[in-house]
C-alpha cells in the first residue's frame, strides 16, 4: 500500500525531468534552425542545378548537385574581386593595429596634455554610425580625387575602425606588468623600441582581437565601398554580390553562390577564434 | 645644484609629452581627415545648391527646408519610426530570452551561442540577400509554409505590411545576437546568491526575473537599446538588399533615403543637409551611450 504511493510521485518527478528536456533540446534546434537556416538555405540553392532551384515544392537537400554556379563565378572573374577584398582587409588590419598600437601605448603608459580629450575623441569615434558619414565623406573624397581606389577603401576602414582597435589595445597594455617596461628603458630602450620589443610580443590575444575586428568590417563592409568605387577593377566583393543581384535577377544559383563565397572565409575566421571575438565585443578586457 | 636638477628632471617630461604625441598624432590625424573634415565639408555643401559636384548657388538654409518639407523623406521618417521600435523592441526581447537560456557556460550553449552570432559576424548584404531569397516567391518557401493557410499566391515582399515586418525580421535575426552579448555579460555580473536568497523566501521564476534580474539589468539593457537604436535608425543595407525600400518607398527607411538622394539623385546638397540632421539626432543618441558608457565599462561602443 505504501510503497506505490511513495513510489509515483518520484516517477512523475522523472517523467517531469524527462519531458523538460526533451522541451530544451526542441528550444535548442529551434534556435539554431532559425539562426542558421537562411544560410543552409542558401548553401542548398547554390548547390542545385538551374531547374531544381524553381521545383516546387522545394527540395531542401539538393537531389543532383552540383557546382556550376560556382565556375561560372569564376569563369566570369569572380576571384579578383575577391581578391580585391583580402588586398583591402589586409591593408586596414596593418594599417590599423600599426596605428592603433602607438596611440594606444601612448594612452595607456604616457602623461601628455590633452590625453583626456583624446580619450574621449576615441569612445565618442566609436559609435558614429556609417551611414550618417556617407555623402559628405564621398564629397570630400571625390574632391581630392581618392574615390575609386583601393588605397581610398584601405584609409577609411583603417579610420572607421581604429578607434575600436586603440580601445581594445588601451585596455589590453593596462594588463600587462608595467615593470618589464621600466626594466627596459633602464636598459636604454627608447619608448618605440619598448612598445616593439617588450609591449607587441606580449599582446598577442589582443593584437588578435583588435586584426579580426577590423578584418570582418573590411571584408563584409558595403555601404562604404559601393558608394566610394565605381570602376571593375576596385570592386570588393560585395559590391560585387550587389552588381551580380541586378545582373542575374531571379536567377539565384549564381547570387547564392557568391554569398557562400563571402560568408565561408568569415565563418571559419570566427569559429578558429571564436574567444577572441567574444572578448573584443564585451569590451577592454581579453584574456590570454 | 638644486636648480639644476629641477630642471633635469622637468625635460624628459617635456620630451614624453612629445614623443606621446608623435604616437597619437597618426591616429589624431587620420580621424581628423577621415572623419572630421568631412563632416565639415558635409555641413559646408549642405548650405549651397550642388549640381554634380559643383557649388552652383548659396541657398542658405534651403536644402533643409526642403529636406524637412519633401514628403519623401516625411514617409522615410514614418518608416524609421516604425521600423526601428519594432526591431528594438523584439530584438531586446529576443536578446534577453537567448541571454537568459544560454547564460550557463555549457558546451552545448557555447556553441549555440556561436551558432547565434553567426548571422551578426557574416556581412548584412549576404544575410539581407539570403533573407531575400526565403522570403521570394520563387524559393517556394512563402508558398509551402503559407499554402495550408490558404494564402499560397502572398507576395510578402509586395505587400508594404508585410515588406516591412520582413525588415524587422532581418533586424532579428542579425542583431539578437548582439543584444544577446551585451545582456550576457550583465546577467554573469548577478551573484547567484540573490537568486538563491530570493527561492528561500518563495519567490517564483517571475518575480525572480522582474525584482531581481530586471533592476540589475538596468545599465546592460540601456547600452543595448541605445546601440541598436543608432544603428537601426541609420541602417541602409537591410533595406536596399531584402526590399529596396519598396513596395511604394514603404519601407524606405532614413539610412537608404539618404543613399537615394546622394547617389541615385545626385542632389548633393540637399544629401548632405539630411546627413547633418539624421547627424544631430545620432549626437544625442551618442551622448546617451558616453554617458552609460562611463557607467559600466562592459562593452565596447
Amino acid at each position: 500500500m505504501s510503497a506505490p504511493l511513495q513510489q509515483r510521485p518520484a516517477r512523475r518527478w522523472r517523467s517531469r525531468r524527462r519531458t523538460r528536456r526533451w522541451a530544451g533540446w526542441v528550444i535548442d534546434i529551434a534556435i539554431a534552425a532559425v539562426a542558421l537556416g537562411p544560410i543552409l538555405w542558401g548553401l542548398s540553392t547554390s548547390l542545385k542545378p538551374a531547374p531544381d532551384i524553381l521545383a516546387y515544392p522545394p527540395e531542401f537537400i539538393p537531389s543532383r548537385p552540383t557546382l556550376e554556379h560556382y565556375a561560372l563565378l569564376f569563369r566570369t572573374g569572380i576571384h579578383h574581386f575577391v581578391l580585391n577584398s583580402a588586398i583591402v582587409s589586409t591593408a586596414a588590419v596593418v594599417l590599423s593595429l600599426a596605428l592603433g598600437s602607438l596611440a594606444a601605448y601612448a594612452l595607456a603608459r604616457m602623461a601628455f596634455t590633452g590625453k583626456a580629450a583624446v580619450m574621449f575623441a576615441v569612445m565618442a569615434l566609436m559609435s558614429i554610425p556609417l551611414p550618417s558619414v556617407l555623402v559628405p565623406t564621398f564629397t570630400l573624397l571625390a574632391s581630392i580625387g581618392l574615390t575609386n581606389s583601393l588605397t581610398g577603401l584601405a584609409l577609411l576602414y583603417t579610420a572607421y575602425q581604429l578607434p575600436i582597435v586603440v580601445w581594445l589595445l588601451y585596455g589590453y597594455f593596462g594588463t600587462l606588468p608595467v615593470e618589464l617596461e621600466h626594466a627596459a628603458r633602464i636598459d636604454g630602450c627608447t619608448r618605440l623600441q619598448t612598445l616593439r620589443k617588450v609591449v607587441l610580443p606580449l599582446s598577442g590575444p589582443g593584437l588578435v582581437a583588435s586584426a579580426l575586428f577590423v578584418l570582418t568590417f573590411a571584408w563584409n563592409d558595403f555601404v562604404v565601398a559601393v558608394v566610394m568605387t565605381s570602376s571593375e577593377d576596385v570592386k570588393t566583393l560585395p559590391v560585387a554580390i550587389y552588381g551580380y543581384l541586378g545582373f542575374y535577377g531571379r536567377d539565384w544559383g549564381p547570387l547564392t553562390a557568391s554569398a557562400m563565397l563571402s560568408i565561408v572565409p568569415v565563418i571559419a575566421v570566427f569559429i578558429a577564434f571564436q574567444r577572441y571575438f567574444l572578448s573584443g565585443m564585451t569590451g577592454g578586457s581579453i584574456k590570454g | 645644484m638644486h636648480g639644476g636638477r629641477v630642471r633635469r628632471s622637468r625635460r624628459p617630461r617635456g620630451t614624453e609629452g612629445r614623443t606621446a604625441w608623435a604616437f597619437v598624432l597618426p591616429l589624431v590625424m587620420v580621424e581628423l581627415a577621415l572623419v572630421a573634415a568631412p563632416m565639415a565639408i558635409g555641413a559646408f555643401y549642405s548650405l549651397y545648391r550642388v549640381d554634380y559636384f559643383e557649388l552652383t548657388q548659396f541657398r542658405g538654409l534651403g536644402n533643409y527646408w526642403t529636406v524637412l518639407t519633401s514628403p519623401m523623406v516625411r514617409q522615410a521618417l514614418g518608416a524609421t519610426v516604425v521600423f526601428s521600435l519594432a526591431s528594438l523592441g523584439f530584438t531586446i526581447v529576443f536578446g534577453m530570452a537567448l541571454a537568459m537560456r544560454l547564460e550557463a557556460d555549457t558546451r552545448v550553449n557555447v556553441w549555440l551561442r556561436a551558432i547565434v552570432l553567426i548571422p551578426y559576424i557574416i556581412s548584412m548584404l549576404v544575410g539581407s540577400l539570403l533573407l531575400r531569397w526565403i522570403y521570394a516567391t520563387d524559393s517556394g518557401l512563402p508558398g509551402m509554409l503559407l499554402g495550408p493557410f490558404g494564402l499560397g499566391d502572398t507576395s510578402i515582399l509586395a505587400d508594404p505590411t508585410l515588406a516591412m515586418a520582413a525588415l524587422v525580421s532581418n533586424a532579428i535575426w542579425r542583431d539578437s545576437a548582439f543584444a544577446m552579448i551585451v545582456l550576457l555579460a550583465g546577467l554573469k555580473a548577478i551573484p547567484a546568491q540573490l537568486y538563491a536568497a530570493a527561492r528561500v523566501d518563495g519567490a517564483g521564476a517571475w518575480m525572480r526575473f522582474t525584482r531581481i534580474t530586471l533592476p540589475l539589468m538596468r545599465v546592460p539593457l540601456l547600452i543595448a537599446v541605445v546601440r541598436l537604436l543608432i544603428h537601426f535608425v541609420n541602417v541602409l543595407t537591410f533595406a536596399l538588399i531584402l526590399t529596396g525600400g519598396g513596395p511604394n518607398n514603404a519601407t524606405q527607411t532614413m539610412g537608404l533615403a539618404m543613399y537615394r538622394l546622394g547617389f541615385i539623385d545626385f542632389r548633393i546638397g540637399e544629401a548632405n543637409a539630411l546627413a547633418i540632421l539624421v547627424f544631430v539626432f545620432n549626437i544625442i543618441l551618442i551622448g546617451v551611450n558616453l554617458l552609460l558608457f562611463r557607467q559600466r565599462r562592459g562593452v565596447t561602443p
